[in-house]
């Protein structure tokens, strides 16, 4: 090849092109910050929905279930899963509750976790709190 | 081996290999679960196996980027490592860390491991791929700085070279975006918005950086093609991933709470993103096709192609499949994401550290470039069986993604989750023996460093 | 270095790392041209409703602009092509200086939308007039940069006649950046 490649141009090139979509992502990053408001139902978190936060954290929910299509695909989606079920929050606490220690013979069966009233209540909290979050209509449908 | 220090690489490759087995047979444990909803239950539940299976992988996969930038940056510096001490210091410290996080979560329940280890103070653990106790988080982040000053001090001081630069950016990357690990609010979109800063920026960022890097310096040592070429072609190759990958991130924002333009700029850039993977293949071939020298490890060269491969068609062609925001409505979060998952982290990343394991490990074992005839026929075979098994791997779970995307998403009446699920077992099945012959092929690549060949070793 | 390569017709000018690069943004900005496109065949009376409220007189006003920096590009090139650096480096000044003419107009256009209340998130038009409008504008930026960073090479006389590769290649980027705004203006502003 007759043109000139230099490795000095290469490198502008990525030292350059990288700093250059890392502001363009801040910004975008910064824009969605002041966009989120609106957004991530963030006026219904109260401290029953933070404990119900910590209570799936803690016991890794997200290993067999996704949230909003993230986590593994063993389980169903919990996005939306209070409107799944009604919009019931005790039909929620009564299935998690209702979970047999030895499983299902043959079958997934969800582990029993011996959560407390409180962290029941909060958890169905939180995943009610989760799907009033405007997730631009996804799932496509109520089965998540 | 050109330095003595090199050698402190060799227990980071034995341990990468070790829990590169555990990492499988955790998998066959899930893939089982799939299919034999209660094997192991209640002693293994899925979450607990899947956890051990990814975690494995990460830390593995560290393992073998520590290994490998501990053989690499002393021969391209041209000097001994700063501190061989430290590197064999950290090695336990990381493997020790490890292996307790691990037993931990084998041996009792999360909800326990989290309240013994504090995570009400700072609550960072329950979320995918970071579900390490947050003291093990803080412990991750001290091996990494101290990785990086010894890395850090061999490279200002010796020979500067695009290798070595561009892998000491990808390492800094990679500890400065974990730092986001520690980041988790209430507010879930928040959280998951940041979480991407760890995952995305890792895995379609720096790591991309420490891949290229590894595999320039394979490249160069086995082709003997001019070390300016390879370097002008990293930059280039490096800049695509960054420019595309970087905005590319928008892919996880579509349906997370973000605002929807990322529906656009998202699209628009990950489209783009097999770009790099498409250059990196065209380019080892091209480099190899030109090479000046036949070095005898062969096996070497075939993971190193392989690699370039399996990474196009895992993170370039199989991501692009399911990156466009109006497909993307239907596949988020089903089998389609997994089976880019699986092969996209087998391309990319599995066989770039093999690669670096395969080149390097005749110089620390026998002081001699290649390993012996019928040890490198054994791991060409591995090679293959690993290979072709992760693609029907693949293949399997794409048919089973198809299939539930449209029972559960898209056809006029929508079947549950659970329902879908029996329905598409036969794939499960077929997957769960196709990873059944990956472990074999894993066997056998553990089997050839041990093989005993006819001809003498060449040892200078 | 190759000094064929200026009297060569067949080759690029400038270094070939740089033409590269070049594709690749000329494919980011084509790929999204596409999807505005496209999306306005959906939305065609929102489009043209959000048009109404753009400031044509600014965007045509920069279009001069940056066709009038281009020309000042190509006399800083051939001002070098016959060994003048100085007047090379008159050039590139005046160049970046409608670049910042460019920004300035542009800046006045984005604060009377963003007073307006306009944002990325309030329609799929204003998405993509701010995407665009942006990431052109943050090339802008990038081009000056580029072009300063010849000016000051050029200044301490670090090209001659025979090798100018470097202004060369700071010209190729500044020309794709006028040449996408040349897609961009019509296509946004105008076509109705």
């Amino acid at each position: 090849m007759s043109e000139t490649f230099t490795k000095s141009m290469a490198r502008n090139i990525y030292l350059g092109g990288s700093v250059f979509f890392i502001l363009l992502f801040l910004a975008l990053s910064f824009d969605t910050l002041g966009a989120l408001p609106k957004r991530d139902n963030r006026h219904n978190i109260t401290p029953q929905v933070a404990l119900g936060k910590k209570v799936w954290e803690e016991n890794n929910c997200l290993g067999c279930h996704t949230l909003l299509g993230e986590g593994a695909y063993f389980a169903p989606e919990l996005g939306n899963v209070y409107t799944r079920f009604g919009g019931s929050k005790e039909a929620i606490m009564g299935f998690i509750a209702s979970r047999p220690v030895d499983g299902i013979p043959g079958r997934r069966s969800m582990p029993q976790f011996n959560l407390s009233n409180e962290e029941l209540e909060a958890v169905a909290e939180f995943l009610k709190y989760t799907s009033e979050i405007n997730t631009a209509n996804w799932p496509p449908n109520i089965q998540g | 081996m050109q330095y003595s220090s090199q050698a402190v690489a060799k227990p980071y490759f034995i341990a990468a290999i070790g829990l590169f087995v555990g990492q499988i047979l955790f998998g066959l444990i899930l893939g089982a679960q799939y299919v034999i909803g209660d094997f192991l239950f209640p002693e293994i539940p899925f979450n607990v196996a899947r956890m051990v299976h990814t975690n494995l992988l990460i830390v593995w996969l560290l393992f073998g980027f520590m290994g490998a930038a501990y053989y690499l940056v002393p021969e391209e510096a041209e000097r001994e490592l700063y501190s061989p001490k430290l590197a064999i210091a950290l090695f336990w410290i990381f493997l020790v860390a490890g292996a307790l996080t691990i037993v931990g979560y084998l041996a009792v329940p999360y909800a326990t491991l989290a309240a013994v280890t504090g995570n009400d103070l700072l609550p960072t653990m329950g979320r995918e791929f970071l579900e390490q106790p947050t003291i093990t988080k803080i412990g991750i982040v001290v091996v990494a700085l101290a990785f990086l000053f010894n890395i850090g001090m061999t490279i200002i001081s010796g020979r500067k070279t695009v290798v070595n630069i561009v892998l000491l950016t990808g390492l800094t990357g990679l500890a400065v975006l974990f730092l986001f690990a520690f980041y988790n609010p209430v507010n879930l979109v928040l959280d998951k918005m940041f979480w991407w800063w760890v995952v995305h920026l890792w895995v379609e960022g720096v790591w991309e950086l420490i891949m290229a890097a590894i595999l320039a310096f394979v490249l160069i040592r086995l082709t003997g093609v001019d070390r300016e070429v390879i370097e002008k072609w990293l930059y280039v190759i490096i800049a695509m991933a960054l420019i595309t990958g970087i905005i590319g991130t928008g892919h996880h924002y579509y349906w997370i709470g973000t605002p929807e333009y990322w529906q656009w700029w998202g699209s628009i850039f990950s489209a783009l993103e097999p770009i790099p993977f498409f250059m990196m293949t065209v380019f080892a071939f091209n480099v190899v096709n030109r090479r000046r020298k036949e070095h005898p490890n062969k096996a070497a060269t075939l993971w190193a192609l392989g690699c370039a491969v399996m990474a196009f068609l895992g993170a370039g062609v199989w991501g692009f499949l399911h990156t466009l925001a109006p497909v993307n409505f239907y596949t988020h979060g089903s089998q389609i994401t997994a089976a880019h998952g699986h092969m996209a982290f087998y391309g990319a990343y599995v066989l770039v550290v093999i690669t670096m394991i395969s080149y390097a490990w005749p110089h620390l074992q026998h002081n001699a470039p290649a390993a012996n005839g019928r040890a490198q026929l054994l791991e060409m075979w591995s090679f293959w069986l690993m290979t072709i098994s992760m693609v029907f791997i693949t293949l399997f779970l794409t048919g089973a993604g198809i299939l539930q995307v449209y029972l559960q998403r898209v056809s006029d009446t929508p079947l549950p989750f659970m329902v879908v699920q029996d329905k598409i077992a036969l794939f499960y099945w077929m997957r769960l023996y196709a990873g059944l012959a990956f472990f074999i092929g894993l066997c056998l690549y553990v089997y050839s460093f041990f093989a005993k060949g006819k001809e003498s070793l060449a040892s200078s | 270095m190759d000094t064929l390569a200026q009297h060569d017709n067949d080759s690029l000018p400038g270094d070939f790392a740089i033409w590269i690069f070049i594709f690749a943004e000329l494919l980011v900005f084509g790929v999204f041209f596409l999807a505005y496109a496209f999306s306005r065949a959906n939305n065609v009376e929102l489009f043209n409703e959000s048009q109404m409220q753009l400031d044509r007189i600014a965007g045509a006003a920069n279009t001069l602009v940056l066709i009038t920096s281009s020309y000042f590009v190509v006399r800083a090139v051939a001002a070098i092509r016959t060994g003048n650096s100085t007047r090379c480096v008159h050039w590139l000044l005046a160049a970046i200086a409608m670049g910042g003419v460019f920004l300035v107009i542009k800046l006045f256009e984005f604060g009377d939308k963003f007073s307006a209340g306009i944002s990325l998130s309030t329609n799929t038009f204003f998405m993509f007039y701010l995407s665009l409008t942006f990431f052109h504008f943050m090339h802008v930026i990038l081009g000056m940069v580029i072009l300063a960073a010849v000016l000051f090479k050029a200044r301490s006389g670090g090209y001659s006649a025979q090798e100018h590769t470097g202004v060369e290649t700071g010209a190729s980027y500044w020309h794709m950046v006028d040449l996408v705004w040349l897609i961009l203006f019509p296509l946004v502003y105008v076509i109705h």
